[in-house]
């Protein structure tokens, strides 16, 4: 039979197969996706991201339904990069994809808060007084009364409160406090603006208006490395993460990239495909180690004894053995290596490298009218002259059309500067260099030699207008013999330098070994490839360095080691090349539009700023407790006579001379100075010059501990400053809170120590001195356990705001998905709140004023050229001169009543005095006139017809509109009035965006990649990755430092006295932190001294996340501290021990995670773990184990307090006085009673140690 | 709800719920109302049957302590009892669902239920806190009110647990809504649990928060993870609409002490 009837020719029962039998169809129900289907439904998704202190600054999608938020993603829409280049998305990690669990949390932040104490003295007093200010009043000039609720602090007892009732107060005590004592005695922190910066705007402008003071984050956080402002005269700028795509050779230098910066590293990932070779130097086995070809593991805090040994090959082998092309016209170009330096003639016949010649020492100013003292010099090789290159700093103000890097001298004559004088030199000058490895320090290894060092250089021999004959060298000769080569100019026995790699002597591989433990022959191999690569391709070597390596004391060191190497070879300004450091997302890119919102620019100019390291140093006595003394920090070639003093009087002295900032600013209230200087018939400048110099009026930091100094209020806000960010959390927490602390140590007068000389002594510090302590959070961190007042901000999915990196080229906005839940507002709606109160509370106590600001010499303004010497008026070495030999004194007024209606309102100095930043001005009345139209103007009241700034998205559309970034207009502009100061055409770099205008709702519907503007050095381009200092080496324009290069002799006279205008290294100092303190009663367990590091984690970001639940679960649920399996084996402590660390500021109790990763000799505790979880009582101090703040407090260092010299001069968050603490030591035990201090009974005692 | 005989009965018992507002009211952050409202309150619980007599009079206690007392005073006794820490958190689902994403989806949920019984939430806060959860069962018939209490005894009965474990006089409310549904004697196996609970959240608690479960194909795993399941919440359904045992309001001792 055929089947041909029975079979069927059209339908068959079992569907096809297909996929080559790999696939098949069923028919079956499919109910079982209902789960997954519930379970991802939304209504709508929203655009936002995490405005925390992370540069990752990732887009993510917000999940709404019924208006609660439910989960968040990633987002995948960044702009594509371009052909051969991996793509920007997904952006994110693991804390980010938690964060919605904040928003319900119970550690949610609901109602305003305030403590108990404070709110019912306030009631009472407001129902005896009526008028908020004077019930105010009564309570603080009441010491039983304000001690009663300082004394709460810390202790719980809070209650809720209502808006209006809190705003009151608030406004009340902020009016008081500028009436009694002044408005610079308000004060406000809050961090990286760049995360959301209306968020910062908000309070910052708020404070501005009032006359109140912004206290630095960068510098404070130990984030700012000061050697890029010294380097580069830029506070940091580097190439964005994609750019790592594009290098031939990456060290990644005590930088954790996979567990730091998770979202970037698929570049470093990826470019390993490419053939790249990657390198880390980390002292433990860090999660980066993993990822690289080779991993260095040298001793903690000695990496600038490395990277003298690698630029030690590097300058041997790539600039005098074989010299690499490349490298050589590179250094010529853009570094002050062909520079002239004086040699100072020293009593042993030998000379000590000084200043950099200048055009005035010379007859005529070499033909230079304008700024003669401020323009460098150099040797043309051409010409066989001295020339005046152009470029150097002196050409940047006074004059246009000169300020450039073309290889000319001022005249225009072309030039080819020498590096070296060896062809053509005069004479050999013995030249002494001071020597600091062979300090002995405890648990260091050092490498003995004498304090200093000889090495012979070929100098010239040069006439001055003086008629005195000088010898002059470059600073690449100083520099080779610095690095410890010997140039083999006299006998080998006569110099103090190496001929070859394995002679013991500084700053040879082998010298480093000595010191460091990493081998010699691998440091040579490295040094080598680094160098080679960087020749072959022309500059794309990278550095990507972690912010550990710039928490050592000597960070400045240890930072221009490796820049040094960088330059040395090319690297800076190279695609692919260069020094990243990603810390603290400093990089608010639209900054020009930001500064006029966020510092009241529009409508009074200055605002108060003030570098927060010097501010908690002098106002939370952490001075009063100083044990490091100035004479270890000179150089031997230093007068100790001419340095006499301590830490705060190198402060005071930086104040008084216009260097830094002062806040609060002079011992009296600022308001009061117009009056009286009327009233003697002077100007207010003039009668503030004749007080002080009479001594009548002092700075407010000679007597910080006299209450008319006092910091009355402080504002916290997106930050957790008595926390994560607290460095000597202890000290603040006794003087400016005046509640309980775990202080160790004795103070000066106890221990009957050389007293301060500027500053004024008292026996009993006054403790608690600030009056209100108000933190805006949307979680209660230990910051908000310990204020006054809790305000409820709305978390990041609650908010509009505006967000960038230095890691990406891109605006992304948060934006608010669903409603500030409960009581909670965002940060733009408090503050305008309390704007609007204060303007209501004011009247009567306060109208139109004259306040007198002090305003030090700024970078980027004519001001640094102030002080080309060394002067102290108060010592009478010269005159009081504002602005030139002190700060600028400069007279604000203030309408006190119409402080809300300009808080919403864009002012009229913008259309007065134009916009601008970075020593550039330009118009922009088109701007504000846009903006009008754009958020409609004011109606009526004092503001009327100014363009509204009602809303956090009206605050966005100021910064947007007026940034040269988000606005091609302005680009154009800006890069316009750039080139009338450079005499070069910039404006090809802006006009193809010219029309492009970034509004808010276009960065809601897509990230946008911003626009070239001369704010920063790099280029947002189709063809290159965004990298720094590349308009500097490709458009000529000079860097805003002395020479207009990168400097790398730093010829200060502090410089030169504290042994650091050329590169040195220093052995950690000692804080006798661990040394100082009287043993405390033993426990039974053996104990041992190590060295305290805070790297980051990667369960939290700071204190943030550090707990969340979710987070804590990777982790071990707790403080940890991690220590080496050597150590917790000396002192008997096994895994998950809990162990006490302490010293003279404090004490931690934490948990011990023992392992092989940890080298010998150091604990690790990662940065910010918080208060609030899970920890027990101290055994040391009885009270509650701190944070790994309580055992530091800072240390300054007087280089950083230089100003008013080009580069080195002032600007906020720029330089200053940075908080570093890594070099402290801790003395770690075995607890034996774990105490939880809430008599719930679940003590425990552990077993003692056998 | 739309059940005729049902609106009745509910209409019936209104009056006798009165009493679920009033410990949703005990349970809110205390204002002068709620001092000013201590006798109204002391009033309505007086009249509730099914509370025991020793339970009536020592919420009574804490009616007149709460009008005696300084408001201050309680105010920041309540803010250090609920406004930080999840462990006497008044959010039902910090207790079920912690920080994972369940927890949007099932705030969604419980603000669907109040829709769909023609309420809309008009104040700051989240659909499951508590006072706000009694609210809303205020105005249900009995038969919903047993089910629902039923379906957080668990929660009433660590709250309560921890509550007293702290000397609060909130775990009266606890313990008395526990009381309506029979089951005072589920705090008593909490009681110990939470006597021995760590303080804080020792590594072990967390760890053992977050441990994995073995697949159950049970549906007494439908407050955590297996609801990730769909085979999980389809047990879990199954057990609502087929409750095995139905937990209803206890019937007062004598209709006759009614007023």
């Amino acid at each position: 039979m055929s089947h041909f009837i029975d079979r069927l020719k059209y339908l068959t029962r079992k569907p096809p197969e297909f996929a080559g039998g790999h696939g098949e169809t069923r028919d079956e129900t499919r109910q079982w996706e209902d789960g997954y289907r519930q379970r991802w439904q939304h209504d709508k998704v929203v655009r936002s991201t995490h405005g925390v202190n992370c540069t990752g600054s990732c887009s993510w999608k917000i999940y709404v339904k019924n208006g609660l938020v439910t989960w968040e993603t990633q987002q995948t829409d960044y702009p594509r990069t371009r052909p051969d280049l991996p793509n920007h998305e997904p952006r994110g990690c693991p804390r980010g994809a938690s964060y919605s669990w904040y928003l319900y949390s119970a550690n949610r932040l609901k109602y305003p808060l305030v403590r108990k104490a404070l709110v019912k003295l306030w009631r009472e007093a407001l129902a005896e007084h009526g008028d908020p200010v004077d019930a105010w009043a009564s309570i603080v000039e009441d010491p039983a009364r304000s001690a009663e609720y300082k004394r709460a602090r810390g202790m719980g007892g809070f209650v809720r409160a209502d808006w209006d009732e809190i705003q009151t107060l608030i406004a009340a005590s902020n009016v008081y406090t500028a009436k009694q004592y002044g408005p610079d005695r308000v004060v406000g922190f809050s961090p990286i603006p760049a995360m959301s910066m209306v968020s910062y705007a908000s309070g910052a402008r708020y404070l501005s208006l009032i006359g109140g003071v912004c206290l630095s984050f960068y510098d404070w956080y130990c984030d700012l490395p000061p050697a890029s402002p010294q380097t580069w005269g830029e506070q940091t700028d580097v190439p964005e993460s994609a750019d790592w795509y594009n290098s031939g050779y990456i060290i990644a230098w005590g930088s954790n990239v996979p567990q730091t910066r998770t979202p970037d590293a698929h570049f470093f990932t990826e470019v390993r495909y490419k053939g790249t070779k990657t390198v880390a130097i980390t002292p433990d086995y860090a999660e980066v180690s993993k990822l690289c070809d080779e991993w260095l593991s040298p001793q903690q805090g000695t990496d600038a004894a490395l990277a003298m040994a690698m630029g030690h090959v590097i300058l041997k082998e790539f600039h005098l053995d074989k010299p690499s092309a490349y490298f050589t016209d590179y250094v010529r170009r853009y570094t002050d290596m062909p520079m002239l330096v004086e040699l100072e003639a020293r009593e042993d016949g030998s000379y000590a490298p000084g200043k950099q010649l200048r055009a005035s020492d010379f007859a005529a100013n070499l033909g230079q009218a304008n700024n003669p003292q401020w323009k460098t010099l150099a040797w043309d090789e051409t010409s066989d002259r001295l020339v005046v290159p152009r470029g150097s700093i002196g050409f940047r103000w006074g004059e246009d059309g000169h300020w450039n890097l073309e290889p000319v001298d001022a005249d225009g004559n072309d030039v080819s500067l020498s590096l070296s004088l060896i062809e053509r030199h005069d004479s050999v000058a013995r030249v002494a260099f001071p020597y600091f490895g062979g300090i002995e320090r405890e648990h260091f290894k050092h490498v003995a030699g004498n304090d200093v060092l000889y090495h012979n250089l070929p100098s010239k021999r040069l006439t001055l207008a003086s008629g005195r004959e000088v010898l002059a060298v470059t600073v690449f000769d100083l520099m080779c013999a610095n690095y410890g080569i010997d140039r083999g100019l006299v006998g080998e026995s006569e110099d103090d330098g190496a001929t070859t790699y394995d002679q013991v002597r500084p700053y040879t591989p082998a010298w480093q070994e000595a010191i460091t433990g990493v081998p010699a022959a691998q440091v040579t191999r490295l040094a080598r490839e680094f160098a080679d690569n960087a020749d072959k391709t022309r500059g794309r070597s990278m550095i990507i360095v972690g912010a550990g390596m710039n928490h050592w004391y000597h960070m400045d060191m240890n930072y221009r080691g490796l820049i040094n190497m960088l330059v040395m070879c090319g690297c800076v300004g190279q695609s692919g090349g260069g020094w990243s450091h990603y810390v603290g997302q400093e990089k608010l890119r639209p900054q020009t539009g930001w500064t006029p919102l966020a510092f009241g620019l529009d409508w009074q100019r200055p605002p108060r700023h003030m570098n927060g390291t010097s501010f908690f140093y002098n106002h939370s006595s952490q001075w009063r407790y100083e044990k490091l003394e100035i004479k270890e920090l000179l150089s031997p070639l230093a007068r100790p006579e001419d340095f006499k003093g301590s830490l705060i009087d190198f402060n005071v002295r930086a104040e008084r001379m216009g260097w830094l900032p002062s806040a609060p600013q002079l011992d009296t209230n600022p308001l009061r100075l117009a009056a009286a200087a009327e009233a003697d018939g002077k100007s207010t400048a003039d009668y503030v010059v004749e007080q002080l110099k009479s001594g009548k009026l002092r700075f407010a930091a000679e007597d910080p501990d006299d209450p008319q100094n006092f910091p009355h209020n402080l504002f916290i806000w997106r930050s957790n400053l008595l926390g994560s960010s607290g460095k000597g959390h202890e000290y603040m927490l006794k003087y400016l809170l005046g509640t309980k602390h775990g202080i160790q140590g004795k103070n000066l007068g106890d221990t009957g120590a050389t007293l301060p000389e500027e500053v004024v002594w008292r026996d009993e510090a006054p403790e608690g001195k600030v009056d209100l302590l108000v933190t805006l959070d949307f979680r209660m961190s230990t910051t908000c356990l310990y204020s006054d007042i809790v305000l409820p901000t709305a978390t990041w999915y609650e908010k509009d705001d505006l967000n960038t990196s230095d890691m990406h080229p891109f605006i992304h906005p948060l934006t608010a998905a669903t409603d500030p839940a409960w009581e909670s507002r965002s940060d733009w709606e408090i503050y305008k709140g309390i704007a609007k109160a204060f303007s209501r509370v004011c009247v009567g106590h306060l109208g139109e004023e004259t306040d007198l600001v002090t305003l030090p010499l700024q970078h980027d303004s004519p001001g640094e050229l102030s002080q080309p010497d060394v002067l102290d008026w108060k010592r009478g070495e010269c005159e009081p001169i504002p602005g030139k030999t002190m700060p600028n004194l400069i007279e604000v007024k203030r309408n006190y009543p119409d402080t809300y209606e300009r808080f919403t309102s864009v002012g009229p100095l913008l259309d007065s005095l134009g916009n601008g930043g970075k020593g550039i001005n330009w118009d922009t009345q088109s701007e504000v006139e846009l903006l009008g139209r754009l958020n409609y103007v004011k109606p009526d009241g004092a503001a009327k017809g100014r363009p509204r700034i009602d809303t956090a998205i009206d605050a966005a559309e100021m910064i947007l509109t007026l940034a040269p970034e988000t606005n091609g207009q302005v680009a154009v502009k800006a890069w316009g009035a750039l080139s009338k100061i450079t005499g070069r055409d910039h404006t090809h770099l802006a006009r193809p965006k010219q029309e492009e205008k970034i509004r808010f709702r276009d960065i809601v519907a897509q990230p946008r990649k911003i626009i070239s503007s001369p704010t920063w050095s790099g280029l947002e381009d189709e063809h290159v990755s965004y990298n720094a200092c590349y308009t500097n080496v490709h458009e000529l324009i000079p860097w805003r430092t002395l020479s207009g290069r990168q400097q790398l002799y730093q010829d200060h006279a502090w410089m030169r006295a504290f042994g650091e205008s050329l590169l040195v290294y220093r052995p950690p100092i000692n804080t006798k932190a661990a040394t100082s303190l009287k043993a405390p009663s033993s426990n039974g367990n053996p104990e041992i001294a190590l060295n305290f590091l805070t790297p980051h984690q990667k369960w939290g970001i700071h204190s943030t996340y550090s707990d969340n639940l979710l987070m804590q679960t990777l982790s071990r649920g707790g403080p940890i501290v991690w220590l080496s399996e050597d150590d917790a084996r000396s002192i008997g402590i096994e895994d998950n021990d809990w162990i006490e660390l302490y010293n003279a500021n404090g004490a931690i109790a934490a948990r011990a995670v023992v392992s092989q990763r940890v080298k010998t000799g150091m604990v690790m505790m990662y940065h910010a773990q918080e208060r609030i979880v899970n920890v027990p009582g101290s055994e040391i101090t009885g009270t509650r184990g701190g944070i790994h703040n309580s055992v530091t407090r800072v240390c300054p260092k007087p280089t950083h307090m230089i100003g008013g010299y080009a580069q080195l001069a002032y600007g906020f968050n720029y330089y200053g006085t940075v908080g570093s603490n890594r070099d402290e030591f801790v003395i770690v035990r075995k607890m034996h009673n774990i105490d939880w201090l809430d008599g719930e009974g679940n003590d425990t005692v552990q077993e003692a140690v056998k | 709800m739309s059940d005729p005989a049902e609106q009745v009965e509910q209409d019936e018992v209104v009056q006798g719920m009165r009493s679920l507002r009033v410990l949703a009211r005990l349970l809110d952050y205390p204002t002068p109302e709620l001092q000013q409202a201590s006798g109204e309150l002391i009033e309505i619980i007086d009249a509730e049957p099914r509370l025991s007599a020793p339970l009536r009079g020592r919420l009574r206690d804490w009616c007149r302590r709460l009008a005696a007392t300084a408001l201050l005073d309680l105010q920041a006794e309540y803010v250090g009892l609920f406004d930080k820490g999840r462990s006497t958190s008044l959010l039902l689902f910090e207790h079920v669902h912690g920080e994972s994403r369940e927890r949007g989806q099932a705030m969604i949920d419980l603000l669907a239920e109040y829709r769909a019984a023609g309420f809309e939430l008009d104040a700051r806060e989240l659909p499951d806190h508590l006072p706000l959860f009694l609210e809303y069962l205020s105005t249900r018939g009995e038969v919903d009110i047993g089910r629902w209490l039923g379906e957080i005894r668990h929660i009433l009965a660590l709250l309560a647990a921890r509550l007293e474990e702290r000397g609060a006089e909130h775990a009266l409310v606890p313990l008395a809504l526990l009381a309506l549904i029979g089951a005072e004697a589920d705090v008593e196996a909490h009681r110990l649990q939470v006597a021995e609970e760590a303080p804080d959240h020792t590594p072990q608690a967390l760890d053992a928060v977050w441990e994995e479960e073995a697949v159950r194909f049970s549906a007494d795993s439908d407050q955590d993870c297996a609801m990730q399941s769909a085979e999980g919440r389809r047990l879990a359904e199954r057990k609502q609409t087929t409750s095995s045992e139905a937990v209803r309001i206890v019937t007062p001792p004598s209709a006759g002490v009614r007023s």
